[in-house]
């Protein structure tokens, strides 16, 4: 029993590093040969460049309206491996890209190839669906993670946030597909993390546009097709008790620099279990081509410091499309009608 | 023993802070014990979010006809790609190497599907690399 117990533990932590893994394009065992833990980088990949003056809107805002992307392959936590590690060198680098490639020429789903019959095979090639960051535009920098400073990770959850989190789990448990209530917010169409605040890159379609006006500059994130308008009239955040998933963000121009900030989200978007987070971001546009994003995300009940983190968006050609998710979500269908067909023939044995 | 769960309980808390990879969790709407290769002509081509949807005529054995759909990439991440409606016209014949749905209905998730001869159907001339560092797959 005791074997048994032990046995299914280690198969659920190896499925568990696994998935984790397979999350995580960068973040495997090719990354730790690469480098030599723990030296620290030195030049930040990306800076502010003071000679550059960004174009103007016609009220007379620094330019950063387009569409961008925030496609990256850098891990938003650093692989545990690289320590306080911060930076590659470009020789680093060089071999994590080469890496990256070769991965990708296994032309597999995260370039493992899975055993029939797994859950982790019941999924299609992303490589052949174009699904794949790596196939997408991508801006390499020397980051080894995306959440910049020594530790370079998530701080750990305060007692009381991970005590909330394992009653909700608890609850959950066992009810996962009664009803559309009970799947994760993304499957039913409604909000997804990466809109953020912190805007972060999505497995997929990590593109966005800002579209600026007199008083407000929008974000529309193509996954998927939230705006966040961002209202630059000096207005203050509405009660704490109006709570809304992207919550409510202010914002306004430190030179070339928008600096926006955003409270009053609800506990379930983007950090399940935050309950007063509060996220500060820096758009800066540092040339033609590239705004440097820097964010830092405060909650005293949730982490007991804040994380901040920094990533280039670039510039890319075309539009954003429509990401009309709801109506032609058969994967909701799909799920909650496959559990009634599985709970029926239970029955009948 | 203990030290073990309580090294699970924190990796497991790190995947819920990570983003889900895909819109959904296949394994929860295609079942891993019904993997399937349908032979078949594409009647349409349903470009939508968050999924395309592939609808092909499949010949059974008896010589009857049995429609199938069948679930592929994002159109957005498609449409960069380089690919439009007109990319998979009615008629073509397929081969889709994939799972049923775990209701059981005539659907699955098309993990590879290839042309009649073998060609791959997406990104076939992709050259695994070519899109590397500055470089834009969506032109």
């Amino acid at each position: 029993m005791r074997n048994r117990c032990f046995a299914s533990t280690a198969a659920l932590a190896a499925l568990v590093v696994f998935m984790l893994l397979a999350q995580a394009p960068v973040a495997g065992q090719d990354v730790l040969h690469v480098a030599k833990p723990p030296a620290t980088g030195k030049a930040a990949p990306i800076a502010p460049n003071k000679t550059y003056a960004p174009p103007k809107t016609a009220d007379g805002q620094p330019d950063l309206s387009g569409v961008w992307t925030n496609n990256t392959v850098t891990p938003l936590e650093r692989p545990k491996g690289l320590a306080t590690k911060e930076f590659y060198t470009e020789e680093e680098l060089a071999a994590v890209q080469k890496k990256e490639r070769e991965r990708l020429a296994t032309n597999e789903e995260d370039g493992r190839p899975t055993e029939a019959g797994t859950a982790e095979d019941v999924h299609y090639d992303f490589s052949q669906f174009g699904l794949d960051r790596a196939q997408q535009q991508l801006s390499w920098n020397r980051r080894t993670s995306l959440i910049s400073g020594p530790e370079g990770r998530i701080p750990p959850l305060t007692p009381e946030a991970r005590q909330r989190r394992v009653a909700a789990a608890a609850k959950q448990k066992g009810h996962e597909l009664d009803g559309p209530e009970n799947r994760p917010l993304g499957a039913r169409c409604l909000a997804r993390a990466n809109v953020g605040p912190p805007l972060l890159p999505a497995a997929y379609n990590s593109n966005l546009q800002i579209v600026q006006g007199a008083g407000y500059v929008a974000i529309e994130t193509e996954m998927i097709h939230d705006t966040r308008v961002i209202a630059l009239n000096g207005r203050p955040h509405p009660p704490q008790s109006i709570r809304q998933w992207y919550g409510d963000s202010i914002g306004h121009w430190e030179g070339n620099t928008l600096v926006v900030d955003t409270t009053n989200f609800s506990d379930q978007n983007p950090f399940p279990g935050a309950q007063n987070l509060h996220v500060t971001e820096r758009f800066t546009r540092v040339d033609a081509e590239t705004i440097l994003y820097q964010f830092t995300v405060e909650d005293p009940g949730m982490w007991a410091q804040p994380w901040s983190g920094e990533l280039p968006i670039t510039k890319i050609s075309g539009n954003l499309y429509e990401y009309a998710c709801h109506e032609a979500n058969y994967g909701l269908i799909n799920t909650l009608r496959g559990a009634r067909v599985a709970e029926a023939a239970k029955k009948l044995k | 023993m203990r030290k073990l769960i309580v090294m699970v309980a924190s990796v497991a808390l790190l995947v819920v802070a990570v983003p889900a990879w895909a819109h959904h969790a296949f394994s929860a709407e295609f079942d891993q014990n019904k993997p399937l290769k349908l032979k078949g002509t594409v009647t349409k081509w349903e470009v939508v979010n968050p999924h395309s949807w592939i609808h092909i005529n499949v010949k059974a054995d008896d010589g009857s006809v049995v429609p199938w759909m069948i679930e592929g990439g994002s159109p957005n991440s498609l449409y960069r790609a380089g690919f439009t409606k007109d990319s998979l016209p009615p008629g073509t014949e397929i081969i889709v190497d994939g799972y049923q749905s775990k209701d059981g209905e005539h659907r699955a998730v098309g993990k590879d599907i290839v042309f009649a001869d073998g060609k791959r159907l997406f990104l076939g001339g992709s050259a695994p690399g070519a899109n590397g560092p500055g470089s834009e797959a969506t032109k």
